[in-house]
């Protein structure tokens, strides 16, 4: 009975019954979760968020507002995207403190509950040290920021074709028969814009660095540096051609008051981040709220994709630099592809055996997408 | 009747899925695409070899078998970074060492597998960060 997939699904109806729904159907039929030993619990070393109303960073030496220096928004793990059903008719703004801080609580003791590969849960298969995402201090209920409804508007009819298309081509390979049918993030390419911002369950650190011109991001994981030219009356920078296309997108910022704002054309479309095509436009806003904190807001203008444009928005916080990104040179030993490769040739072997004594054994189910975004 | 339950729980755990989805929680790679949970393996050995390196760390441990012979286990752990911030350095991992490792083995069958939680013979942790020796 013990079988880890009971495990998970027994931890999940365990945190059903922790949101006080379906608490009748848990009882007696659910594993208990045992509690985490909070001395276990990996502290963060993390500077007191305080939002200071009206902020203003101080300036570089040649007169740029400072946002420069290592963050991290591991505080934003497990914040649900979309405005939860419970908000219905609310905007982020109505939400109380008090609220706020009770699903806060909620939802530390949900990622522990929902993760039942933790080092204390029977049948364990990931220890505690390689977790940065607990006791994530939210700054918000959910992410997406459009009062309208806050939920990520709905797709064109030309985006569902797209991923029609895509479904398609990726049901003619199985999720492991290449390297290339893994993804990119597995392939220690890219985790794209803004996906190499959303927060894991580690790898959550950034550092921004400022020089005249230009501000340039270190994002941890997969290793990349993004170079953002600032435009200025002086200096117009017109986007690349558009017959050029990066991962990264090509970018152009420029400060509008305190708030750095940047501007990201030229994608490809192997990096769509929630179906979006190469003809998104996205405009990211870096607003220092706090002497410790940046709210980074993400705006996405596909006509390609949505209906309209829309946001998202969550907040870094500084670290000490010497808890800034660490060099996350994925492909100086990235086994895990070898060993993803020869776990499918072995499933393969396995499943031609049992069919020679006649027994029809399934494939494992994998996501080949798993950990891009 | 275990089969209902089982179908019940599959509903539920794809609407419960639905109420707590938020910033996914995840790791680099699937652990199941590559490790076999129902493969729990236990070793005690001898570091032979460190591979303090990106995505992972890899160790390797020499580990007398009932016959006498030697296999050498290549195991998994955390990234240098994720770590570096929790105080644990390459010194927490010697050649030379006796550890102690509990994990899951390589879906392949190899003498691969994921280090899930690796001791000292005193019963020290190694990757836990404040443990006397990496103070």
């Amino acid at each position: 009975m013990t079988t880890p997939k009971f495990l998970a699904a027994a931890s999940v109806l365990a945190v059903i019954s922790t949101t006080g729904l379906l608490a009748q159907q848990s009882k007696g039929d659910v594993r208990t979760a045992k509690p985490i030993n909070q001395s276990d619990l990996p502290s963060q070393l993390r500077p007191e968020a305080k939002i200071v109303k009206g902020y203003v960073p101080p300036k570089t030496a040649w007169g740029d507002p400072m946002i420069a220096g290592a963050y991290t928004n591991s505080d934003e793990s497990g914040i649900p995207f979309e405005r939860p059903a419970q908000f219905e008719g609310k905007k982020l703004a109505d939400i109380s403190q008090e609220q706020l801080a009770a699903m806060v609580k909620q939802r530390q003791e949900q990622t522990v509950e929902r993760t039942p590969g933790l080092s204390e849960f029977p049948g364990a298969t990931s220890p505690l040290h390689w977790f940065e995402n607990y006791r994530a201090e939210n700054s918000r209920a959910w992410l997406v920021t459009d009062d309208t409804d806050g939920k990520v508007p709905p797709t064109t009819p030309e985006a569902a074709a797209r991923a029609a298309a895509r479904a398609r081509e990726r049901s003619r390979h199985g999720p492991a028969d290449a390297a290339e049918d893994r993804s990119l993030y597995d392939r220690c390419i890219t985790r794209g814009i803004p996906g190499s911002m959303m927060p894991a369950i580690y790898g959550n650190s950034y550092q921004i660095l400022q020089g005249p011109g230009y501000v340039a991001i270190k994002y941890e994981m997969v290793n990349e540096t993004r170079i953002i030219p600032l435009v200025s009356a002086s200096n117009n920078l017109p986007h690349i051609s558009d017959k050029i296309r990066e991962y990264l997108g090509d970018a152009r910022g420029h400060f509008e008051g305190n708030t750095l704002v940047v501007e990201t054309t030229n994608f490809t479309d192997k990096t769509a981040y929630r179906g979006s095509s190469e003809y998104l436009k996205l405009v990211e806003h870096f607003k220092p709220i706090g002497p410790n904190t940046v709210e980074w807001s993400v705006t996405f203008d596909d006509p390609h994709t949505w209906t309209r444009p829309w946001t998202f928005a969550m907040n870094l916080t500084k670290v000490p630099d010497a808890q800034g990104p660490f060099e996350y040179a994925c492909s100086e030993g990235n086994y895990g592809m070898h060993n993803m490769l020869t776990a499918a040739r072995a499933e393969e072997a396995e499943i031609k055996a049992a069919a020679a004594k006649g027994i029809v054994k399934a494939p494992s189910v994998q996501d080949p997408d798993e950990g891009e975004k | 009747m275990g089969r209902m339950r089982h179908a019940f729980a599959g509903l539920i755990a794809a609407a419960a899925l639905a109420l707590v989805a938020g910033v996914p929680l995840r790791a680099h790679h699937s652990f199941a695409a590559e490790f076999d949970e129902s493969k729990p393996i236990k070793v005690t050995g001898t570091i032979t070899k460190v591979e303090w390196q990106n995505p992972h760390i890899w160790f390797y441990v020499d580990v007398k078998n009932a016959d006498g012979s030697v296999t050498n286990w290549a195991f998994s752990g955390g990234a240098p970074g994720q770590l570096m911030r929790r105080g644990i350095t390459k010194e927490a991992l010697k050649p030379g060492q006796e550890v102690v490792v509990e994990g899951f083995r390589a879906k392949d069958a190899s003498n691969n597998g994921f280090g899930q939680k690796v001791t000292y013979p005193d019963g020290r942790n190694v990757f836990t960060a404040n443990a006397p020796n990496q103070q």
